[in-house]
């Protein structure tokens, strides 16, 4: 059928050699985005002056900017510019010591956090108003009513469009291979260079991706269901 | 002649019809009372196959068909000569009420859009909501919605009205200007089926009250014999229950 | 900060990229066009879960939402001469690179906007769908005139954030040597030596578009409201 099953097996066996690399470049900024992510949301909750409304401009402007143009600028600026910033700061690294990958994770986190800050602040505004002041009229701080009140009840709404946002950075780290990074998609035709079969490679890529995504929607699907039984019984 | 013959209908394992007839004649207000899951809602929504029966037959005027086996032509013709009034009023939200009104005529029955459209602002008035014809249904109250939807009902002149309820998801002061919607409704000489709860209702407009326990028909005849007389034990009880209750509503 | 980005430059560059901004917009024509199309047969045949129809969409649907963008990319490029080679003993070497950049698209939206759809016209009450049937109207009838109208005004809100999506895809479609704004920007690097300044452009012309394209979701989603 013009379908070579051993350079496919060949293909997939390459490419899961590189699925550490992914997994970095996957899991970092997802970390680094729920951390930011929440941040910058509860800051745009309580609408702290200034900040808040300088937030939701950059986010709302940076989401216009296609992940694979943002790569492309940030690996330009760092070939250029690393040096003498390096410099700048007395580092004792140069250039060549750094590697690439730590660009990607960059974009991606940059990316993560947008999509995952939009994600939560909705999950947060979901979330009665009058429960705040529940909090406050028992005596609880500001923070107290937050960890012990809100922020229970803004998990559950917001796991279902969190798991969106992770398959999304799983996605997206298949676009570092145009800066030259190595991951699964670029591994996964190491092979093909030699055997011309791009096709196999693909699909082989294509395949330990869509497992991938469907393992994190699986398990995202346990915990939701385990969520939904703590409402339940609050009720 | 409306006429319903043997119905059955089981929802998993529960039987919620167990063998139900019933026969309605021209200008009839038929009421069915009884307590919840006796099945009357189902009977209802068995007429104009909101429900496939398992088993029974329908006969409308001169047309019978097989409350299970009808074809989908059958029942498109059995729905544009009943028309259904819901608890939850059920306009089209995307439709303003005289567009809610018009709906049924222009599309199901090919009625000329002007023609159509007379007709609904006739029936709009009749149920006094002509000012509100270019209104949304989000834009209405309880009560100016249900009276749309009766005017939808009516508007499609059909040979039997259904009404599911039609008053139990409305405030209680709301009450009261449905209902006598419903009642001139009835003085129009248009044969009704009504699942209600209202007593008083029933006592002054329907023809005919019948009451329905678990699935079967317990007892049926006049307001009067029903209400003043009634014969079956479990009629006595279900009355003494809700009357009691209406009493003390009155306090 | 030295020859690393000139204005002047930049300003050069810019009526030469925007010159393909046709081939950017004609994708995302043509992509949201047959994937509304196909979306909406998908959504159909899903949620009638029609045999073997409804196992196959659900396949598709999830392998197009579970793969990368680029990944389906290559895969289409490199798969689709030999599916036609080998089905229909077609040479397709003589296409141009832009008909693999379509089909991708149109795929990827058909899978993505037939779950908006679905989701849509699942949140329309039943209630609805039984008052039509009451006043008679047939199961194409009460779909077209009362569902549809309703679940497209459901699938507003995420069809606007999917159709920036798709914009911002395309920024992918250069990689397969499609010359749209990016593929414009890489010749220019190319033959210049300097290509900071058009990547720039570039982020800039796609916040601009997806200022713009918010703005007229905003609008639409207003439009719609039906009184509320």
């Amino acid at each position: 059928m013009g379908f070579n099953s051993i350079y496919f097996y060949d293909s997939l066996r390459s490419g899961i050699q590189y699925l550490p690399n992914t997994f970095q470049l996957t899991f970092i900024p997802i970390v680094i985005a729920l951390i930011l992510g929440t941040v910058i949301a509860v800051i745009r909750v309580y609408r702290i002056p200034f900040l808040a409304p300088l937030l939701v401009v950059l986010i709302t402007l940076y989401q216009g900017i296609p992940l694979v143009v943002a790569l492309m600028i940030y690996h330009l600026l760092f070939i250029a510019e690393f040096n003498d910033f390096a410099a700048a700061l007395h580092l004792d690294t140069s250039m060549a010591d750094i590697n690439l990958i730590w660009i990607g994770i960059f974009a991606l986190s940059l990316q993560a956090t947008c999509y995952m800050e939009e994600s939560i602040k909705g999950a947060f505004f979901s979330v009665d108003k009058g429960q705040y002041e529940a909090g406050y009229s028992v005596g609880l701080t500001k923070l107290q009513t937050l960890r012990r009140i809100i922020i229970p009840q803004v998990i559950p709404v917001a796991l279902p469009m969190l798991t969106n946002n992770i398959v999304g950075a799983i996605k997206g780290s298949s676009i570092v291979m145009v800066i030259g990074i190595t991951e699964v998609l670029a591994g996964s035709v190491i092979p093909s260079s030699k055997t011309y079969a791009f096709f196999e490679g693909y699909i082989a890529a294509a395949l330990i991706y869509w497992i991938f995504t469907i393992l994190v929607e699986k398990i995202a699907a346990r915990i939701e269901k385990r969520g939904d039984k703590y409402r339940r019984n609050l009720v | 002649m409306i006429e319903i013959r043997n119905a059955k209908k089981s929802f998993g394992k529960n039987e919620i019809l167990h063998d139900v007839s019933i026969q309605v004649n021209k200008g009839d207000v038929i009421v069915i009372l009884g307590p919840s899951g006796s099945g009357k809602t189902t009977l209802l929504r068995c007429i104009n196959f909101l429900e496939k029966a398992d088993a029974g037959t329908l006969t409308i005027g001169e047309q019978t068909v097989d409350l299970k086996k009808a074809s989908s032509k059958e029942i498109l013709e059995i729905r544009r000569k009943t028309a259904f009034v819901f608890q939850n009023y059920s306009l089209f939200h995307n439709k303003t009420a005289l567009e809610n009104v018009m709906e049924g005529l222009i599309t199901a029955r090919n009625v000329p859009y002007e023609e159509a459209r007379k007709k609904a602002e006739d029936t709009l008035a009749w149920v006094g909501l002509l000012a509100k014809k270019d209104a949304y249904p989000s834009q209405l109250s309880g009560g100016q919605q249900q009276r749309v939807g009766i005017a939808r009902a009516v508007v499609l002149d059909p040979e039997v009205i259904l009404f599911d309820e039609p008053t139990s998801a409305l405030d209680p002061e709301l009450v009261g200007e449905t209902l006598a919607v419903i009642k001139s409704v009835a003085e129009r000489g248009i044969t009704m089926i009504v699942v209600t709860h209202e007593m008083s209702f029933a006592q002054d407009v329907a023809s005919k009250v019948v009451f329905m326990d678990g699935g079967f028909i317990v007892e049926a005849g006049t307001p009067a014999e029903i209400f003043r007389h009634p014969k079956e034990e479990r009629t006595k009880q279900f009355l003494a229950r809700i009357i009691s209750a209406e009493n003390m509503y009155y306090i | 900060m030295v020859d690393l980005f000139d204005w002047k430059r930049f300003f050069t560059n810019i009526p030469q990229i925007v010159a393909y901004l046709p081939v950017t917009l004609k994708i995302v024509f043509y992509a949201t066009l047959f994937g509304v199309i196909l979306a909406l047969l998908v959504a159909v045949i899903r949620i009638k879960k029609i045999p073997i129809l409804h196992q196959a969409a659900g396949i598709y649907v999830s392998f197009m939402r579970g793969t990368p963008m680029l990944v389906q990319l290559l895969v289409v490029f490199y798969g689709i001469p030999i599916l036609m080679q080998q089905l229909f003993n077609i040479n397709v070497n003589r296409w141009d690179k832009i008909i693999f950049v379509y089909i991708t698209y149109i795929l990827n939206q058909g899978a993505f906007l037939s779950e908006i759809f679905r989701c849509s016209i699942l949140a329309v009450p039943t209630g609805q769908l039984e008052a039509a049937y009451s006043v008679g109207l047939t199961q194409f009838q009460a779909f077209r005139r009362i569902i549809l109208p309703q679940a497209v005004r459901v699938a507003v809100p995420s069809f606007g954030s999917d159709f920036i999506g798709l914009f911002q895809n395309t920024s992918l479609a250069f990689l397969i040597g499609v010359v749209d704004i990016m593929g414009r920007a890489k010749t220019i690097g190319t033959a210049t030596k300097h290509v900071l300044e058009a990547y720039v452009f570039i982020a800039i012309l796609f916040i601009i578009i997806s200022l713009l394209v918010k703005g007229a979701f905003y609008l639409l989603d207003k439009k719609l409201a039906y009184g509320r």
